[in-house]
């Protein structure tokens, strides 16, 4: 008996390890608190495909592991996530930080381990730090404040805007680039207000917003202050239009505030609608099929990284970090959003963005970019 | 103009009640027992998320709902939070009674943890929305738009508050807590049973503080296991304000802080001309609490400071 065993240990030794080469992911995003909702959906969306993909064997025999790990939207989290993945030799890229206040914190880490990363984080600063293992899949804010601007300058025959925002990097960061926009067209920016990103009460603020009497109002701000502010604002009869960045596209925007006070109010975001194209439809359907709810703002990016994962994968001279940054870099990945190129600073050649507003309670798309 | 100054005035009265609910628990408790209960702030909100959880169980959803059976809920979950306030002074600050100051409130501080641990792990660490215990109904008087809740919670908070001063300074209950509270060891010698209105003072903080939990829940329509923490801290500050240990001392307290606070936000960036943003309201209010600090140390309606509640530096 005991021979037997001491066969079968040392067959097992002698078979060793399995030839299949597998890389690991690091992806990481906020999976708990207010923002949990955009990174859970996001990372589903990365999981959809990469599951897919390992089913068919891989890309070039290549497996795909996922480390997946909260960074809580919060930059102290989001460090310790950073260093973990930079210690593990497993992890040769990152798909990481749905906050540009994170990413600002993260980035320096990840570059000092010559990790590559795929950021979320839409602040335009932060392709212009000269960060060389980092690319960004997705419009920064200059797109994503321009045609908001744009539209309330056209469509609404807006003359003056209110700017609002929480002094974080994001908030001031997309509000500033609106104020920008809608000056250059012609507009007025009547004040900017700022709020601490914990206050709940907006009632102070919005009785001094009331005597201005701006057409529209630009919130750049996270969740749930949008909606307590949307709330606020019509409570207080505060008439002009409101204007939230990618934030507010969630159903707890319209939830939280109550669908009469959302009615009208525009969120500006960097997704297409689930049925703007086949490509788009057939992912929203095989999403719902697996998670068993509809696909989030982000899922379909998280998608479109995998796919450009998967197009790296294929190109890549070798599988050590720098390679794969090589490979990233001059990606030409088909996706599921269309084609996708970086230029020499990691952003998107091409970035689509798109305008919602809120009708009965739902999301109607208004404008595209 | 003079809209503003009503609207401004709305708001801050609004903000003011429902701190006032709250400070007026941490002001008891360091009457009676001389502590800071740092979980008081979990109390607030255990008592949005237990007014929740009897709303969802009674009527097996969210809809319409008639003001009786609103009155059912608000009064279960208040109860219930006092009950909790109750259980949670008997395993986590009976046990230290005698032990130094520190321990009872390192152990609040722990007890505050673990309720907001735990709510996070049963109902989810997100915000959710919270429906609204009042018709969304607006008034307009004298310029400025007030809401049905607003009113709500006004009304609630003076009555509340009307009541707890009835039952401190005319009932049985309140003599042996305010006779406990001058003098624990006098007051044992006397026949007073000191468990009992320790448990008292346990109970109607919370009570209050659940209230107040369930009408800001209600007024900003959202409730988040964090929720007690931000205005936990103010209420405190507004008790500390007002004197800590004094009841009507933690109302003035909330509605001079709330005041502070709304002036700050419409004030401030008009006089320093737009280089001080409406972000630095609670910078002001708390510059003010160290200026009146400074200048009364036991607050505005603290008592002076007398040889029984003194905290002596061996006792830490």
């Amino acid at each position: 008996m005991k021979l037997v065993a001491a066969l079968t240990l040392s067959t097992a030794m002698l078979a060793g390890p399995v030839f299949a080469k597998d890389i690991t992911i690091g992806l990481s995003g906020p999976t708990t608190g207010a923002q949990a909702y955009f990174g859970t959906t996001w990372h589903n969306g990365f999981k959809l495909y990469i599951d897919k993909l390992n089913a068919a064997g891989g890309v070039n025999g290549v497996t795909v592991k996922i480390d997946q790990e909260d960074d809580q939207a919060d930059p102290r989290q989001g460090t310790l996530v950073a260093q973990k993945y930079c210690d593990n030799d497993d992890v040769v890229l990152g798909v990481v930080n749905f906050n540009s206040g994170v990413a600002q914190s993260t980035l320096p880490i990840y570059e000092d381990c010559s990790l590559p990363t795929m950021t979320f984080g839409s602040n335009p600063s932060l392709t212009q730090q000269g960060y060389k293992f980092m690319v960004r899949p997705v419009a920064n804010d200059f797109a994503g404040a321009l045609l908001p601007a744009e539209y309330a300058l056209q469509k609404l025959h807006a003359k003056s805007a209110l700017i609002v925002n929480d002094k974080q990097v994001f908030g001031q960061g997309i509000s500033e680039i609106f104020a920008k926009n809608f000056t250059a067209g012609g507009g007025k920016v009547l004040d900017t207000l700022s709020v601490a990103p914990t206050d709940v009460d907006f009632s102070a603020i919005l009785a001094q917003i009331k005597t201005k009497n701006p057409d529209v109002i630009y919130l750049g701000a996270v969740m749930p202050q949008l909606a307590l502010f949307a709330k606020q604002m019509h409570e207080q009869g505060v008439k002009a239009t409101l204007m939230v960045p990618d934030g507010g596209y969630t159903p707890d925007f319209i939830s939280q505030a109550g669908a009469a006070n959302v009615e009208g109010a525009t969120v500006a975001v960097q997704a297409p609608p689930l049925d703007a194209t086949p490509a788009i439809a057939d992912f929203a359907t095989q999403y719902k099929a697996k998670y068993g709810q509809d696909a989030g703002p982000y899922s379909i990016y998280g998608y479109a990284q995998a796919q450009i994962l998967e197009a790296v994968l294929k190109s890549t001279k070798g599988l050590t970090r720098e390679d794969m940054n090589d490979a990233l870099h001059n990606v030409k990945a088909d996706t599921a959003i269309g084609h996708l190129e970086f230029d020499d600073k990691g952003e998107l050649k091409v970035a689509p963005s798109y305008l919602y507003k809120v009708e009965n309670g739902k999301f109607v798309l208004i404008a595209t970019k | 103009m003079f809209g503003i100054l009503i609207q401004q005035t709305f708001n801050a009265l609004t903000i003011g009640a429902i701190y006032a609910l709250i400070a007026l628990g941490y002001t008891m408790v360091y009457g009676v027992l001389r502590m800071i209960n740092f979980a008081h702030g979990e109390m607030f909100m255990l008592g949005a998320y237990g007014a929740f959880l009897v709303l969802t169980l009674l009527i097996g959803g969210i809809g319409g709902t008639g003001a009786f059976v609103l009155a059912i809920v608000f009064a279960l979950a208040v109860i219930g939070v006092g009950l909790v306030g109750v259980a949670i002074e008997r395993l986590a600050y009976k046990p230290l009674r005698n032990s130094n100051r520190l321990a009872p409130m390192l152990s609040s501080l722990g007890v505050s943890l673990s309720l907001v641990t735990g709510v996070q792990i049963m109902a989810g660490p997100q915000p959710i929305g919270f429906p609204n215990f009042f018709p969304d109904t607006r008034l307009q008087i004298l310029g400025g738009t007030v809401t049905l809740v607003q009113i709500g919670i006004l009304v609630a908070a003076f009555v509340l508050m009307a009541a707890l001063y009835l039952l401190v300074n005319r009932s049985r209950a309140g003599i042996i807590v305010r006779a406990v509270s001058e003098s624990r060891s006098t007051a044992q010698l006397l026949g007073i049973n000191v468990n009992l209105a320790i448990s008292l003072v346990f109970f109607f903080g919370p009570l209050l503080g659940a209230a107040g939990g369930i009408l800001y829940a209600s007024y900003y329509g959202i409730m988040s296991p964090t929720m007690g923490a931000v205005v936990g801290l103010k209420a405190f500050t507004a008790a500390i304000l007002g004197g800590i240990g004094s009841i009507p001392g933690a109302m003035l307290g909330s509605f001079i802080l709330a005041f502070v606070e709304v002036a700050g936000t419409a004030i401030l960036p008009i006089i320093s001309g737009g280089v001080l943003g409406t972000e630095y309201r609670d910078v002001l209010a708390f510059v003010i609490l160290i200026l009146v600090l400074l200048v009364r140390p036991a607050g505005i309606l603290g008592e002076p400071v007398s040889e029984e509640s003194m905290v002596y530096k061996r006792e830490f």
